[in-house]
C-alpha cells in the first residue's frame, strides 16, 4: 500500500529540565557549531536592535540639522553594519542548518545501532511503523528545536533586549509603556499558535482517514459496483469530507486571525506612543527621530514575539519526541551474553530440550516441559497446526528468545553460557516469506558471508538450484531485486534465500517452508538445494512440503505446545493420528497439481498443508 | 456541509486546455467569495498604507505646528481604527480565501471519490491503486494550496507593491523611482533560487525514502539480520544512505545560506540608498520631514516581501501540474448505471429465465475472449463452467451484472435484451460469491449488510449468518457481530471470508447467483459447512457455478465445458461421462486415479511383509 501512514497518538511531554539537559547535551561533540551560531545570532540580534537606532540618527544628526557630513557618517556606520549582517546571516543559517542536519544523522544512527542489538522480543511488542516515526520524524524534530528553536529564542530573546535598551535611552517612561505590552503579546500569542497547531494536527488525522477511505473504496470497487453501494459510500464518505472541512476551515481561520489581533494590541501601543511621544515632541523633550525610532521598534517587535510564541508553542510536541526517542535509546535488550560467555568455536553436536517452558505473555503458555534431544547431524521435520508452537521452537534454537523454564543444550552445554555471535553466526535460516534486502542478486546472496568471492556467490547459486534462474535475469547477478525483492517472485525469491544460507556454511540449519505455491520446476530445486544443505548438518524445517517431511529422520508433530506424535512418516502413517490426515489431504493436493489438474480446470494450485 | 448539495456540481465542467482556465472553473459558485478575499487584502493594504500617510500628517502638519497638538487624541485613534481595519480586512480576506479553498478541495473529493467508483471496470483493471490515490491526495491538496495560499499570496505581494508604489509616486516621483531599482534583480533571482531549491528538496527527500527503505527493511527482517548476525554489516549499510542524506541536507541548505544573505544585502542596500536619497532631498527642501517618514515605513513595505515572491510562483507551477494530473482522471468516462431502456418499478422482480445467444466478447480489439457462447437456464436451475485458466468463465460471469459488454450475440433475461436494463437493477438482482471475497475494514454486521440500502434488523442479520455457517465464528470474536475486519481488527481465513459473502448473498436475495466454487484450500470440515450454505443460497435461484471439481459440479443441470472461450462440450454429468475423448472425462478419470493412488500411498506401510525401504516409490511426486 502506498499510503500506511502510521497514525501518531498525540503526546504532550511536561517541560523538564532534564529533558532538555539530555537534548542539549546531544549537540557535545559539536559544539563549535553551536557556540557559532548562538554568537553569530546573538551579534545579528543585537544589530537588528541597532538599525532603528540608526535611522533615528539619520534624522536626527542628518536631516533635521541639516548636517551632510553627519549623515555620511551614520549611512557609512549603517552600510558596514549592513554587510556585517549579512555575514552574520550567512553564518549563522550555516552553522545551524548544518547542527541540525549533522543532529539528525547522529540520532537516526544511534537509534539504528541500538535497534540491532535489541532482542526480538521488542520488535514483537513495538509495531514497525512505531519505530519508523521515531528514526524518521521524531529525530527532525528534536534537531529542529536544538537548532531553528534555540535560535529563535536567542534572536527573539536578544532583539528585544537591545529594541528595549534602545528605547529606554532614548525615553524611559514610553519604553516602559511599550515594555509591559510585550508579555501580553507573547502570552496571547503563544495561546493562538497552541489552538493553530492542534487544529492542524485534526487535519492531518482526518487526512489519512480520507487516504484510507479512498484506498478501501478503490480496491474494493469491484464488490462496490456488485452491490451497488454508490450512492451509501459517498454519503458516508461526504461526512468525512465534511468533518475535513471545518477543521481545515477552522484551523485556516484561526492562521488569519492571529496577525491582526497581535498586530490590534501593538497598534494600541503606537498609538499610545503616538499621543504621549507627540506631547514630548510638540514640547520639544523628544525628537523627530525618537519618535520614529519608537514607531519602528514597535513595528519590528512583532517578529521576535511571534518567533518566541511558536517555538513556545512546539516546545511540548518536541518535548514529547524527545521523550520517546530517549525511550527507545534507553530499552535494554534482554537477552544479552552472559558474563564470561565464551565462544567454543562451533556449535556442532547433539541438542537438547530439558523440561523447556515458554510463554511470550504471561498466563499464556506456548511450551511446556517440552523435551527433545536432537543427534548432530539429524533432520527434524517439524509439522502441526499454526499457533502450535512450531516457531517458537524454532525461535528459541536461534536464542531470539531464551526459556522462561528449563534449559537447551548445544553439545552438552547450556547455550546460555554461550554468546550470542557465537550461536548465530553459525545458524543458516530460510524464512517462510524470504525476506531480501533492496539491491543486486549478489548482494543478496553475500548477506551470508560478506567476504565471498564472486565465484563462491555463484558456487552457492548453483548448489541452491538459483544459479539458471539468475543468469536468465536481464543483468544476471547485477539485476535488482527491489524492494523487499518484489521484482521476483516468491520461488525465486526462496533460491535467493537457500543460496545466501549456503554460503554462510552453516552448523545449524533452520527452515520454514513457503505455504505459497511455487512451480513445479522451481519446487523441485528448492528441494534438491536444501537437500544438499542438509547434508551432514544437524537441521530443523517447519515443513510444508511431503518430500522434506518424508525425507526427516524424525517428524514431529506439534500441537498446544507438546510433541503430539513423534517417529519416521512409516511410523506415523501406521498410527492413522493427525500426521495420517495431514498426510492424505497433502498428498491428494499434491498428486492433483503433478497431474495438472489445477490446469484443466483453472484452480489456482495450492501446495501447502 | 450536505453531500447532496456538493455533489451537484460536475468538474467535467472544468476540464480546459488552458489550465488557469480550468482552476478558475473550478471556484464556480465561489469566484464572488474569492473575489472578496482580494478585495479585502486591497482594503487592509490601504489601511497599512495609510497609518504611514497618517505618520505624514502627524509630523508635518501636528507636531511642527504647536497650535494642533490637541490633534494628537485624534491622531492615536486614527491609528488605532486603521489598525483595526487593517486586522479586520486581513482577517476577513484570509477567511474568505479559505472557505473558498477549502470548499473547492472538498467537493473536488467528493467528486473524485465517487467519480472513481463509477469509472469502468476496464479503467480500474489497467489504473495502479496507488497512482490513483497519490493523485486524489497529493495532488486536491495541491490544487487546494494553490487557491488559499499561493495565487493569494501572489495576490497580495503584488498589492503591497501597487498601493505602497502607489502611495509613494503621490509623495515623490523621482524617489518612488529609484526606490524600485533592485526590484527585478530581487525577482528573477528569487524564482532562480527557489527553482533550485525545490530541485534540491526533492533530491533530499529521495533520499529521505531510500533511507526509510533501509530501515524499514532492516526492522522488517530483523530474523534474518539476527540469524546471519549481521548487525555491523546493516549498520555500516545504514550509515551510507545516512550520511547521504546528510551530504543532501547540507547541500540544500548551502542554498539558502548563499541566498538569504544576498538577497537581503540587496534590500537593505536598496533601503539605504532610498533613505540616503529620501535625506538629501529633505535637505535641499524637496522633500518634507513627515514624507521622509512616512516613506521609510512604506519602502520596507515595497521591497522585503518579493524575497517571497520566487517562492510563490514556483509552487504555483506545482498546482497547475496538479490540475492537469486530476483531469485526467475526470475526463474518464464513467459507467452509467441507471440508463437503459427497460425501466422497471424498484420492487419488481425478475423470474430468471436466462438466455445467451451466440455471443461473443472481447476487451478493446484485443483477441476474443469469448465466442459464439449459446445456452439458457431457467430459475432454480444450475449452470457449472468447467475450463482451464484462461478459458473464459470469469469474463462469461462477469457478462451478466454488466461489468463489461458483450460485443456480439445477445443475452436475454426474462425474454429481454441484457443491454435494456439499467447496470444498477441488474446488480440487484444478481448476487456473487467470489473465491477470495474482499472484506471491507468495518465491523461484521456492517459487512454482512454493505450494500443493502435499507435498514437491516439483528434478527435478520443473524439469520442469515447462521444460514451461512458463519454464527457461531462470529460470535467467538470478543465483541461478536461488531468486531472489526482488517488492519485494526481480526483477520478472517479464506473459508470464513467466502462464508461472509455467503451470508452477504443470503440477505441481500438475488434472483441470479454467479459462485465462484473453490473449496479446494479449506479443511474438510468447513468444506462441508460451506457445501452446506451454498446449497441453501442457490434454492430457488438461477446460479451459474465456476467450478474446479467434479464433485461440485456432477448436480449441475448443465454443465459447459469452456476451452479457449468457446463451449466444447455440454450436457449433464452422465452425458459428459459418455464422451470418452472429452475434457470432461479426462478429468474425472484423473480425479478418480488420483484418489486410488492416495489410498495407495497412505497404506502402503500397513501390510507387515513390506520393507519399509522401497516405501516411498512415489517420491518422485514434486521432482
Amino acid at each position: 500500500m502506498p499510503h500506511q501512514e502510521f497514525e501518531e497518538e498525540d503526546f504532550e511531554g511536561a517541560l523538564s529540565g532534564r529533558i532538555l539537559r539530555r537534548m542539549l547535551g546531544l549537540t557535545r561533540p559539536h559544539w563549535p557549531l553551536l557556540v557559532g551560531f548562538v554568537a553569530l545570532i546573538a551579534f545579528v540580534a543585537v544589530q537588528d536592535g541597532t538599525f532603528n537606532f540608526l535611522k533615528k540618527q539619520m534624522i536626527d544628526r542628518g536631516v533635521t540639522a541639516r548636517d551632510t557630513t553627519a549623515l555620511t557618517w551614520v549611512v557609512v556606520i549603517y552600510a558596514a553594519m549592513m554587510v556585517l549582517q549579512s555575514a552574520g546571516v550567512f553564518g549563522f543559517i550555516y552553522c545551524a542548518g548544518l547542527l541540525g542536519e549533522r543532529l539528525q544523522y547522529d540520532l537516526r544512527q544511534k537509534m539504528f545501532n541500538h535497534l540491532q542489538v535489541l532482542s526480538f522480543s521488542y520488535f514483537n511488542r513495538t509495531p514497525v511503523g512505531w519505530i519508523m516515526s521515531r528514526v524518521t520524524s521524531d529525530s527532525g524534530r528534536i534537531a529542529e528545536l536544538i537548532t531553528w528553536g534555540l535560535l529563535d529564542v536567542t534572536w527573539g530573546a536578544l532583539s528585544i533586549l537591545t529594541a528595549s535598551a534602545f528605547m529606554f535611552y532614548i525615553n524611559w517612561r514610553l519604553a516602559l509603556i511599550v515594555v509591559l505590552i510585550i508579555p501580553v503579546l507573547v502570552i496571547v500569542a503563544a495561546q493562538f499558535q497552541k489552538r493553530i497547531i492542534a487544529e492542524y494536527r485534526a487535519v492531518r488525522k482526518m487526512n489519512s482517514r480520507i487516504t484510507g477511505a479512498y484506498n478501501e473504496n478503490i480496491t474494493g470497487v469491484r464488490v462496490v459496483k456488485a452491490l451497488n453501494r454508490e450512492a451509501a459510500n459517498l454519503s458516508e464518505f461526504g461526512e468525512l469530507t465534511g468533518y475535513m472541512y471545518r477543521a481545515s476551515f477552522r484551523a485556516a481561520w484561526l492562521s488569519a486571525l492571529f496577525l491582526p489581533v497581535v498586530q490590534f494590541i501593538s497598534a494600541l501601543a503606537l498609538s499610545s506612543v503616538a499621543w504621549y511621544g507627540g506631547r514630548q515632541v510638540g514640547l520639544g523633550a523628544m525628537t523627530l527621530g525618537d519618535l520614529q525610532a519608537f514607531i519602528g521598534y514597535i513595528t519590528f517587535m512583532l517578529w521576535p514575539v511571534q518567533d518566541l510564541a511558536r517555538v513556545y508553542a512546539e516546545l511540548q510536541h518536541a518535548v514529547a519526541s524527545a521523550e520517546r526517542t530517549f525511550s527507545l535509546l534507553d530499552s535494554r535488550p534482554e537477552i544479552v551474553d552472559r558474563p564470561g560467555a565464551l565462544d567454543p568455536g562451533t556449535i556442532r553436536g547433539d541438542i537438547e530440550f530439558e523440561h523447556v517452558d515458554f510463554y511470550y505473555q504471561d498466563g499464556k503458555p506456548v511450551l511446556r516441559d517440552f523435551n527433545l534431544k536432537v543427534k548432530q547431524g539429524e533432520t527434524i521435520a517439524l509439522v502441526g497446526p499454526t499457533g502450535g508452537g512450531k516457531s517458537t521452537i524454532v525461535n528459541l534454537l536461534c536464542r531470539f528468545y531464551e526459556p522462561k523454564r528449563g534449559a537447551i543444550r548445544i553439545g552438552g552445554r547450556d547455550y546460555t553460557e554461550l554468546t550470542l555471535h557465537a550461536i548465530q553466526s553459525r545458524i543458516g535460516m530460510v524464512l517462510q516469506t524470504p525476506h531480501l534486502f533492496s539491491g543486486t542478486v549478489r548482494e543478496n546472496i553475500r548477506y551470508g558471508r560478506l567476504d565471498a568471492t564472486d565465484e563462491a556467490i555463484e558456487a552457492a547459486a548453483r548448489i541452491a538450484g538459483a544459479h539458471d534462474f539468475i543468469v536468465t535475469l536481464d543483468q544476471g547477478y547485477d539485476a535488482e531485486v527491489g524492494e523487499g525483492g518484489n521484482m521476483l517472485s516468491t520461488g525465486q525469491k526462496q533460491l535467493i534465500s537457500l543460496a545466501r544460507a549456503v554460503l554462510a556454511r552453516p552448523e545449524l540449519f533452520i527452515m520454514d517452508e513457503a505455504t505459497s505455491s511455487v512451480d513445479t520446476l522451481t519446487e523441485a530445486l528448492i528441494q534438491r538445494g536444501m537437500e544438499r544443505l542438509m547434508a551432514g548438518r544437524t537441521s530443523f524445517v517447519i515443513a510444508h512440503r511431503l518430500s522434506t517431511i518424508k525425507r526427516a529422520d524424525r517428524i514431529l508433530v506439534i500441537e498446544n505446545g507438546h510433541i503430539t506424535e513423534m517417529g519416521t512418516h512409516a511410523e506415523l502413517l501406521r498410527k492413522r493420528g493427525h500426521y495420517y490426515d495431514l498426510y492424505t489431504r497433502q498428498f491428494r493436493r499434491a498428486l492433483e497439481r503433478e497431474y495438472e489438474l489445477g490446469k484443466m480446470t483453472g484452480l489456482a494450485p495450492t501446495g501447502a498443508l | 456541509m450536505s453531500t447532496s448539495s456538493t455533489t451537484l456540481f460536475d468538474f467535467r465542467h472544468t476540464l480546459s486546455p488552458n489550465r488557469l482556465a480550468g482552476l478558475w472553473g473550478m471556484l464556480a459558485g465561489f469566484r464572488l467569495t474569492y473575489a472578496g478575499a482580494v478585495l479585502n487584502l486591497a482594503l487592509s493594504t490601504c489601511a497599512k498604507t495609510a497609518t504611514f500617510l497618517l505618520i505624514r500628517y502627524l509630523v508635518d502638519d501636528v507636531l511642527q505646528q504647536p497650535d494642533r497638538l490637541g490633534l494628537l487624541p485624534l491622531i492615536a485613534l486614527g491609528f488605532i481604527s486603521l489598525a483595526l481595519m487593517e486586522g479586520g480586512f486581513t482577517f476577513l480576506s484570509g477567511r474568505l480565501a479559505a472557505r473558498t479553498a477549502e470548499n473547492t478541495a472538498l467537493r473536488l473529493r467528493n467528486y473524485l471519490f465517487d467519480h472513481i467508483q463509477r469509472l469502468s471496470f476496464t479503467y480500474h483493471d489497467r489504473t495502479p491503486t496507488g497512482d490513483l490515490i497519490q493523485r486524489v491526495t497529493s495532488d486536491v491538496d495541491a490544487v487546494r494550496r494553490f487557491f488559499s495560499e499561493q495565487a493569494i499570496g501572489i495576490g497580495r505581494i503584488a498589492l503591497l507593491f501597487t498601493v505602497n508604489w502607489v502611495a509613494l509616486l503621490s509623495l515623490n516621483v523621482p524617489l518612488a523611482l529609484a526606490s524600485v531599482v533592485v526590484v527585478p534583480i530581487i525577482l528573477v533571482m528569487s524564482v532562480f533560487f527557489f527553482r533550485r531549491v525545490s530541485k534540491a528538496y526533492e533530491q533530499y527527500q529521495e533520499q529521505d525514502a531510500r533511507l526509510s527503505t533501509v530501515l524499514q527493511e532492516n526492522l522488517t527482517g530483523v530474523r534474518v539480520v539476527k540469524a546471519f548476525a549481521r548487525q555491523a554489516y546493516e549498520r555500516e549499510k545504514f550509515e551510507r544512505e545516512n550520511w547521504e542524506k546528510f551530504r543532501r541536507g547540507k547541500r540544500f541548505l548551502l542554498l539558502h545560506t548563499v541566498f538569504w544573505p544576498v538577497a537581503d544585502l540587496l534590500c537593505s542596500s536598496q533601503m539605504l540608498a532610498g533613505f540616503t536619497y529620501g535625506a538629501l532631498m529633505v535637505m535641499n527642501g524637496a522633500l518634507s520631514l513627515g514624507e521622509y517618514l512616512a516613506y521609510m515605513g512604506l519602502v520596507v513595505l515595497l521591497i522585503w516581501p518579493m524575497r517571497e515572491l520566487g517562492r510563490l510562483i514556483v509552487q504555483a507551477s506545482t498546482g497547475l501540474v496538479s490540475y492537469g494530473r486530476l483531469m485526467e482522471i475526470v475526463r474518464e468516462d464513467r459507467e452509467p448505471i441507471e440508463e437503459g431502456i427497460h425501466t422497471l418499478s424498484a420492487g419488481s422482480r425478475l423470474r430468471g429465465i436466462l438466455e445467451f445467444h451466440h455471443v461473443g466478447f472481447e476487451y478493446e480489439a484485443e483477441s476474443r475472449v469469448l465466442k459464439d457462447i449459446s445456452f439458457s437456464v431457467r430459475p432454480g436451475q444450475v449452470v457449472a463452467l468447467l475450463g482451464p485458466t484462461g478459458s473464459g468463465k470469469t469474463s462469461l460471469v462477469n457478462l451478466l451484472p454488466r461489468f463489461y459488454e458483450y460485443t456480439r450475440g445477445s443475452i436475454t433475461l426474462d425474454g429481454i435484451e441484457l443491454k435494456d436494463y439499467p447496470r444498477q437493477y441488474l446488480r440487484r438482482q444478481i448476487g456473487i460469491v467470489e473465491q477470495e471475497p474482499f472484506l471491507f475494514s468495518r465491523t461484521l454486521r456492517e459487512n454482512i449488510t454493505y450494500g443493502m440500502g435499507r435498514d437491516v434488523t439483528d434478527a435478520e442479520v443473524e439469520a442469515a449468518a447462521r444460514a451461512a455457517a458463519i454464527h457461531d465464528v462470529i460470535l467467538s470474536f470478543p465483541e461478536g457481530y461488531n468486531t472489526l475486519v482488517g488492519e485494526k481488527g481480526i483477520t478472517l481465513s479464506g473459508g470464513q471470508k467466502q462464508r461472509m459473502a455467503i451470508a452477504r448473498t443470503l440477505l441481500k436475495d438475488p434472483r441470479l447467483l454467479i459462485l465462484d466454487d473453490s473449496t479446494s484450500s479449506v479443511d474438510t470440515e468447513t468444506e462441508a459447512a460451506i457445501r452446506e450454505a451454498l446449497e441453501r443460497l442457490m434454492a430457488g435461484r438461477t446460479t451459474l457455478v465456476i467450478a474446479h471439481r467434479i464433485q461440485s459440479v456432477m448436480n449441475a443441470d448443465l454443465i459447459l465445458v469452456l476451452e479457449g472461450g468457446g463451449i466444447t462440450q455440454r450436457g449433464t454429468h452422465e452425458q459428459l461421462l459418455a464422451e470418452r475423448d472429452g475434457l470432461y472425462r479426462r478429468i474425472y478419470d484423473l480425479q478418480a486415479r488420483i484418489e486410488v493412488e492416495v489410498e495407495k500411498e497412505v497404506t502402503a506401510f500397513d501390510a507387515p511383509p513390506r520393507e519399509e525401504t522401497e516405501a516411498p516409490e512415489r517420491e518422485a511426486v514434486l521432482a
